[in-house]
């Protein structure tokens, strides 16, 4: 069965090993700010873990021009299919939610793609505010 | 049916390009011009390929397999000693045109030996008349840009060499030049592109660059979503996201 993304906000301490982990595992060098799962403090001592949310009628994919943002009906998350993209950068300001980064550099859209149903966040996540279930 | 590539046998399906059931079964052919996602036009000539066929009596053909279509056992060589020899030319012919680019010289190092028998062109372009941009620009339904003259004079270029009219500033021609050689200038607040300025919509909360107002206006024209998507960053987004999740939760 098709498994979902949880995250527990309650538990998170703010100690950002997710973002880490996610931008080391995708390439970026561990740079925070290119990480696709951002933490914001939300009050006093209250932290809100933030990532794609994978909609089911998702406006990135609606606005897509040559159908290069697919749902892998495994996994459920929405892929970039980086071979069908033409670099036009319109699902950045699309997502109501900011979950999605065009990367200029690489003419790319970078998101969440739950690892391919593997998150590396919620393996590294020491508080268990991160899960698969 | 059933072709065979290097030596392999691979099903196909009727209308597919070589190019397409090499790329699904993970055979590498080399391209430039082509794109998943838009009409293949055969411009680079670098996925050049050698066909036969068991009734072709030893005939051999080099096309190009981005537009040759798969028939009942062609037999296909990928680099074979004429494939080489022609990409060789092409590749060499592409050298002389642009010696700056860094894909065209690793793609030539990757063929062979990088020969270099034509006199070079110093004028620091890196275009190779691809026509990727303008197929990409055509897909956005934009056609800012288009091919100007023939032969040796073919530019890319917007119509009357003036400020393109249609152009949106969105960057996918910048995005997918297979040379980089379209220049794109982003300050924070304007973008320039085919010697074009576009002032950039400023996010409402923290000023920063959220896409140019000509591509704003075409979003809303073209694309069913609300306007108000697009007057806010993508962290701005998130910011308040995360404290109406916070007041949600509480």
């Amino acid at each position: 069965m098709q498994k979902t993304y949880v995250v527990i906000p309650r538990n998170c301490t703010g100690c950002r090993t997710c973002e880490l982990a996610c931008s080391m595992i995708k390439g970026t060098e561990g740079v925070f700010a290119r990480s696709r799962i951002n933490i914001y403090k939300v009050g006093e001592e209250r932290y809100m873990q933030m990532t794609c949310l994978q909609c089911v009628e998702a406006a990135c994919v609606k606005v897509c021009p040559t159908q290069a943002l697919v749902r892998n009906e495994l996994t459920g998350a929405i892929e970039v299919d980086e071979d069908r993209c033409v670099g036009c950068g319109l699902c950045e300001p699309a997502c109501p939610f900011g979950h999605m980064h065009f990367d200029l550099d690489e003419g790319v859209p970078v998101k969440c793609d739950l690892c391919g149903g593997d998150p590396t966040c919620v393996k590294f996540c020491p508080h268990r505010a991160l899960e698969l279930k | 049916m059933y072709i065979y590539i290097d030596g392999k046998k691979i099903s196909a399906n009727d209308g597919e390009t070589i190019l397409a059931v090499a790329n699904r079964n993970n055979i590498y052919i080399p391209t430039l011009c082509h794109h998943e996602a838009l009409d293949d036009v055969g411009a680079c000539r670098v996925c050049m390929v050698e066909i036969t066929h068991k009734d072709w009596g030893g005939w051999t053909n080099l096309v190009t397999a981005c537009l040759y279509p798969v028939e009942e056992g062609l037999v296909i060589s990928t680099s074979s000693d004429a494939v080489r020899r022609s990409r060789g030319t092409t590749l060499d012919l592409l050298m002389a045109r642009c010696p700056t680019s860094d894909v065209i010289r690793w793609m030539a190092e990757e063929n062979g030996e990088i020969s270099v028998r034509y006199e070079q062109v110093d004028d620091g372009s890196k275009c190779i008349m691809c026509s990727l941009c303008v197929r990409a620009c055509e897909k956005m339904g934009c056609n800012a840009i288009g091919t100007v003259g023939r032969g040796h004079d073919k530019k890319i270029a917007p119509p009357f060499f003036e400020n393109p009219e249609n152009c949106i500033g969105c960057g996918a021609c910048a995005a997918i030049c297979p040379t980089g050689h379209i220049e794109m200038k982003d300050t924070r607040t304007t973008r320039e592109i085919w010697e074009k300025k576009f002032d950039f919509v400023a996010c409402e909360v923290c000023g920063e660059p959220v896409m140019t107002e000509e591509y704003r206006d075409y979003a809303i024209a073209n694309r069913d979503l609300p306007a108000d998507y697009y007057t806010t960053c993508s962290a701005c987004k998130k910011k308040k996201l995360a404290s109406h999740f916070d007041k949600v939760g509480s």
